[in-house]
C-alpha cells in the first residue's frame, strides 16, 4: 500500500517536474526573442523591464503544446522528471525493453487522461487504465541498471542542457551584457585611469580644501566605526547565541519558542543590508561616522549571532552532559563546559568581523555614513581621480593589514 | 533499606521507536559493586542514565536513597545529582580547559551560580581539588591542558571530578573501553578503591566479562534491554555466557 502511494506520488511528481519544464522553456525562450527585438529596451535602461504578455487563448495553446511535449517524450524516451524521480517506462511484465508500437500506444492512451482531465490516473493512481490499455507500466528505475547508451543522445539530459542553455541566455539579455562596449570605449574612463594610476596623497594629514577630513583622519574613523560596531555587536551577539542555539534551549516548549524567535531575528537582521540602516539612520541622527556605526553594529548582531549559535551547536556534547550529572544548573554548565569550547572560534569570528566591518564602511560611508566612504564619494562626485586612486591605494593597504594581522591571530587561537 | 532500588524501569525512545529498556527491576545494597553487562546496545548506558536522569524514564521508578528520582523537581534533582558520581566512556572533559577547571566541574551542584560564572570557586574547593589530584596521582598536571594528558591520565581527571562531588553513588558508564587493558585495571583500581574505602556503592558497565568478574560483587546481564542474569560473579558459566552474548561469542580475557 505504502509502495503503491509512493510510486503515484513519483509519477504525478515526474509529469509535473516534465510539464513545468516546457512551460519554462517555451516562455523563457520566447522572452529572450522578445526583449532582443523589441528596440526600446536596449540602449534604454530607465525603460521597465516588462516581460511578454500572453492572452488566454496563446495560454490554453502553450498548455496544450506543453502537456503534448511532456506526453511525447514521456513515451519515447526517459524524460528529465522520470530521470530525476527514479522511475521508467517498462512493459507490462516489467522488462525495461519497450518496443515502438508499445510505446506509441502509450502516447495515444495519454490523449484519454488528457481529455478525461486525468480521470484514469486518479481512480488508479498506481495502475491506471491509458497505461494497462498500452501493454506497459511506469515502474521505478532498478538500482544500478547498465546504461544502454551514452548520457548525451537521452532525453533528460538534452531537456536538462536546454534548460540551462536557455536559462543563460535569459540571463544574458536580461543584464544587458554587451562584450562589444568592453572592448570598444576602454578608454572612455581615460582620465579615470591616469588619476588612479597616480595618486595624489598630498591631502593624506592635511584635508582637502574642500573636506573635512584629510584621508588618514576618515580612514582613523572608519577603523574606529568598524571596532565599535564589532564590540558592540559582539557584546549583544554573545548571550543570545545561547538561546539560539539547539543544544541550550530546545529541551522544552519555552526553550523552543526562544530558539525559533532568536533564529528568527538573526536571520532577518542578517538579510537587512547595512546600506540600508544607513540611509536610516543617516536621516535618524544625521549624516556621519555615527550613523554608520549603528548600520554596521546592527548587522554586526545577527551576522555574529548567526556564527556563534552555530558554533555552540557543533560543541561536544560530553562536558556538558558531565557538567549536568555533577548538579550544575543550566548557566553554570554553560559557564563551565560550553564556553571554554567556543571562546577560541568566537574571537576569531569576532577578528574576521571587524574585517568585514572595516570594509562594509566603505560602502556604508557612500550613503552618508561618514569615513573613508564619504570622502571617496566626494572626491569621486568631483571628479578629482588623483584623490580617488589615493583614498583606494590608502584603503587597500589598510584592508590588506587587517587581513593579514587578523589572519595570523586566528591561526594562534583556535 | 536498599540503597538504590530500580523497579519496573522501562525507556522508550521517541525517535525511531527503540524500546532500550524493559520492565528492569532490581536493587542494589549499599557498598555493592556492581557490573552491568551485555552486548553494545542492550541497554546498559540508558539504565545507567535513567538513574540520574541524563536520560528521561519512559516509565518505572528509581529510587534513591527512599526518594523516587523520577518524581524530583529540576531543582531537587540538581541536589540529588551531587551525590551521584559519574565517570564516561569518553572521559566528557573539556579538553581546552585546564585539568583544574575540569575537576572543579565536580563542585557545581555545591556552589552558587555567580561563583560559578565568575570562576570563583571557594578555598576548601581548591583544596579539595588538589586532594583529588593527588589521590589519582595528577598533582603535578593541575594546570595542565585536559587534552596534553594520555586517556587513562585523562580517565583519571574523570575520576578526581567524580570525588569532587563526594558522592555516596558511583555510575561509570564503559569507564574503560577507550583504554589499553594494562590502563584499565590501574582505573578499575580506582573504583574499587573508592568502593572499598569511601564505602561507595559502584554501578559500572563493562564490555570484558573477565574484568566483571574480577572487580564486581555481583552481575546484572542485560540483553535486548531485559536482566537476563542477576548474581555473583561465579555464577556466569559457559551457557549463561552464551546466553547473553549470542552463540558465536568467545570469552576474552583481559589480563
Amino acid at each position: 500500500m505504502r509502495e503503491r502511494l509512493l510510486l503515484s506520488r513519483r509519477r504525478f511528481l515526474s509529469f509535473f517536474l516534465d510539464w513545468i519544464s516546457w512551460v519554462y522553456l517555451l516562455y523563457a525562450g520566447f522572452s529572450v526573442h522578445y526583449i532582443r527585438t523589441s528596440p526600446t529596451l536596449i540602449w534604454r535602461p530607465e525603460e521597465k523591464f516588462v516581460l511578454p504578455e500572453l492572452g488566454l487563448t496563446d495560454w490554453i495553446l502553450v498548455l496544450l503544446v506543453t502537456v503534448e511535449l511532456t506526453l511525447l517524450v514521456r513515451s519515447f524516451g526517459v524524460s528529465l522528471g522520470q530521470r530525476a524521480f527514479g522511475v521508467i517506462l517498462a512493459r507490462a511484465d516489467g522488462s525495461p525493453r519497450v518496443g515502438f508500437f508499445p510505446r506509441f500506444g502509450h502516447f495515444l492512451a495519454s490523449q484519454l487522461v488528457l481529455l478525461t482531465v486525468g480521470l484514469p490516473v486518479l481512480v488508479r493512481p498506481d495502475r491506471p487504465w491509458h497505461e494497462r490499455a498500452a501493454g506497459v507500466a511506469l515502474l521505478p528505475r532498478p538500482r544500478g541498471a547498465p546504461r544502454v547508451r551514452p548520457w548525451w543522445t537521452s532525453a533528460y539530459a538534452l531537456t536538462g542542457a536546454a534548460l540551462a542553455g536557455v536559462t543563460v541566455a535569459l540571463g544574458w539579455v536580461v543584464t544587458d551584457i554587451q562584450v562589444g562596449a568592453l572592448i570598444r570605449d576602454v578608454d572612455k574612463p581615460a582620465r579615470l585611469w591616469r588619476g588612479l594610476s597616480r595618486p595624489d596623497l598630498s591631502y593624506f594629514f592635511v584635508p582637502h580644501p574642500l573636506e573635512v577630513d584629510s584621508i588618514f583622519g576618515a580612514l582613523v574613523k572608519s577603523l574606529f566605526m568598524a571596532l565599535l560596531a564589532t564590540l558592540a555587536g559582539a557584546a549583544i551577539a554573545f548571550p543570545f547565541s545561547f538561546l539560539g542555539a539547539r543544544n541550550i534551549t530546545a529541551t522544552g516548549p519555552v526553550g523552543r519558542v526562544g530558539y525559533a524567535l532568536t533564529r528568527g531575528f538573526f536571520n532577518v537582521f542578517r538579510s537587512i543590508e547595512s546600506i540600508f540602516w544607513a540611509s536610516i539612520f543617516a536621516i535618524w541622527v544625521g549624516f556621519g561616522a555615527f550613523a554608520g556605526t549603528i548600520a554596521l553594529f546592527l548587522h554586526t548582531i545577527a551576522a555574529l549571532g548567526k556564527l556563534y549559535s552555530e558554533q555552540v551547536e557543533h560543541i561536544d556534547p560530553g562536558p556538558v552532559e558531565a557538567a549536568t550529572a555533577a548538579g550544575g544548573n543550566r548557566l553554570q554548565v554553560i559557564k563551565q563546559a560550553v564556553i571554554p569550547q567556543v571562546l577560541p572560534p568566537f574571537l576569531a569570528f569576532t577578528l574576521y568581523r571587524w574585517d568585514i566591518n572595516l570594509r562594509m564602511a566603505t560602502v556604508v560611508g557612500f550613503v552618508g555614513g561618514g569615513g573613508i566612504g564619504l570622502l571617496l564619494k566626494n572626491f569621486k562626485d568631483g571628479g578629482e581621480w588623483t584623490q580617488v586612486g589615493a583614498v583606494i591605494v590608502t584603503f587597500a593597504v589598510t584592508v590588506w593589514l587587517l587581513d593579514f594581522v587578523s589572519g595570523w591571530v586566528r591561526e594562534r587561537i583556535v | 533499606m536498599a540503597h538504590l532500588v530500580i523497579e519496573r524501569l522501562t525507556k522508550v525512545y521517541e525517535r525511531g521507536k527503540v524500546r532500550a529498556l524493559t520492565d528492569v527491576s532490581f536493587e542494589v545494597e549499599r557498598g555493592e559493586f556492581l557490573v552491568l553487562i551485555g552486548l553494545s546496545g542492550s541497554g546498559k548506558s540508558t539504565l545507567l542514565r535513567c538513574v540520574n536522569r541524563l536520560v528521561e524514564p519512559t516509565s518505572g521508578r528509581v529510587i534513591l536513597d527512599g526518594t523516587d528520582v523520577t518524581r524530583l523537581s529540576p531543582r531537587a534533582l540538581r541536589r540529588t545529582r551531587r551525590k551521584i558520581g559519574m565517570v564516561f566512556q569518553q572521559f566528557n572533559l573539556v579538553k581546552r580547559s585546564s585539568v583544574l577547571s575540569n575537576v572543579l566541574t565536580g563542585r557545581l551542584g555545591y556552589v552558587s551560580t555567580w561563583r560559578a560564572l565568575l570562576g570563583r570557586f571557594p578555598k576548601e574547593d581548591l583544596e579539595r581539588a588538589r586532594r583529588a589530584l593527588s589521590r589519582v596521582g595528577l598533582l603535578e598536571k593541575m594546570y595542565a591542558r585536559a587534552d596534553e594528558l594520555s586517556g587513562g591520565q585523562q580517565q583519571r581527571v574523570g575520576i578526581a571530578r567524580a570525588l569532587m562531588q563526594e558522592p555516596e553513588l558511583l555510575l561509570a558508564d564503559e569507564p574503560v573501553s577507550a583504554l589499553d587493558p594494562a590502563t584499565s585495571h590501574s582505573i578499575m583500581q580506582y573504583l574499587e578503591q573508592m568502593n572499598r574505602d569511601d564505602g561507595v556503592t559502584v554501578l559500572a558497565s563493562l564490555h570484558f566479562l573477565s574484568l566483571a568478574r574480577r572487580y564486581g560483587t555481583r552481575i546484572i546481564a542485560l540483553k535486548d534491554g531485559q536482566v537476563v542474569f542477576d548474581g555473583p560473579p561465579g555464577a556466569i558459566d559457559n551457557a549463561k555466557f552464551k546466553e547473553i552474548y549470542g552463540e558465536d561469542a568467545e570469552e576474552v580475557e583481559v589480563r
